[in-house]
């Protein structure tokens, strides 16, 4: 599960990143996401689409090594449209393993939804933790 | 030369699911055609229709990007660590 702090901290790292979409990846370990790691969006067209620098993967992958942890998501925003894999997110995903996690800013209100993406087939999955405070279920 | 080849992401379906094998060779192609030896098809998977490393593949050999170093002829030294690593991207 997402704790809210995690949440927040990739809906500030959007909002930062904004016009830009912004992008990173969710470690932990058994599953539990522990830490965020930003990475570059090294996209020539960073508006509408995202490219995590190859050389900060290599390094996320040997830090998490290091750590004892592994990659439980993939993150990125969509900084004017829905939270949803689009057509291009989803040829272009490689991790069927690993949780796709989009924030959304085209409210004020910042929508998360998760998502793994196997073979083409698309299937929401719960990656968030609800409560702690929180008025509402950031899903909805 | 015995190096380890890790495999993060979609390509260790190419490789029954290991997400780390030993192979040998000299170069990045030795060490590809090790693999496809024993896992026919994972050539194809890292390699396109003309034997260069496919676009949204990135292949690490220690620090240096493969690419960088020659492609497929890129020498791989024994006991070296080579990454395949799928790039992570995508778009509204």
């Amino acid at each position: 599960m997402l704790s809210p702090e995690l949440r927040d901290a990739i809906v500030e790292h959007a909002r930062e990143a904004s016009p830009n979409e912004a992008c990173g990846l969710i470690a932990g370990r058994e599953g539990v996401p522990t830490r965020i790691i930003r990475c570059a969006n090294t996209h020539p067209q960073p508006t509408t689409r995202y490219l995590i620098d190859p050389r900060e993967q290599l390094r996320a992958f040997q830090d998490m090594d290091e750590k004892g942890e592994e990659l439980v998501a993939i993150y990125h925003s969509h900084p004017a449209s829905q939270p949803y894999p689009s057509p291009t997110d989803r040829a272009e995903s490689h991790y069927p393993d690993v949780v796709y996690l989009l924030v959304s800013l085209r409210s004020e209100a910042p929508e998360v939804r998760a998502f793994r993406i196997q073979d083409d087939v698309l299937r929401e999955v719960s990656l968030l933790q609800t409560g702690s405070g929180r008025s509402s279920d950031p899903r909805s | 030369m015995t190096v380890t080849v890790r495999l993060p992401g979609a390509l260790r379906d190419a490789t029954g699911g290991q997400t780390k094998v030993e192979a040998n060779g000299r170069t990045l192609a030795d060490v590809i055609t090790d693999i496809d030896r024993r896992h026919p098809g994972f050539r194809g998977r890292v390699l396109d229709e003309s034997g260069r490393i496919r676009t949204y593949v990135n292949v690490y050999i220690g620090e240096d990007d493969a690419r960088s170093k020659g492609g497929t002829d890129a020498p791989v030294p024994e006991g070296s660590e080579v990454m395949v690593i799928p790039a992570m991207a995508g778009g509204a």
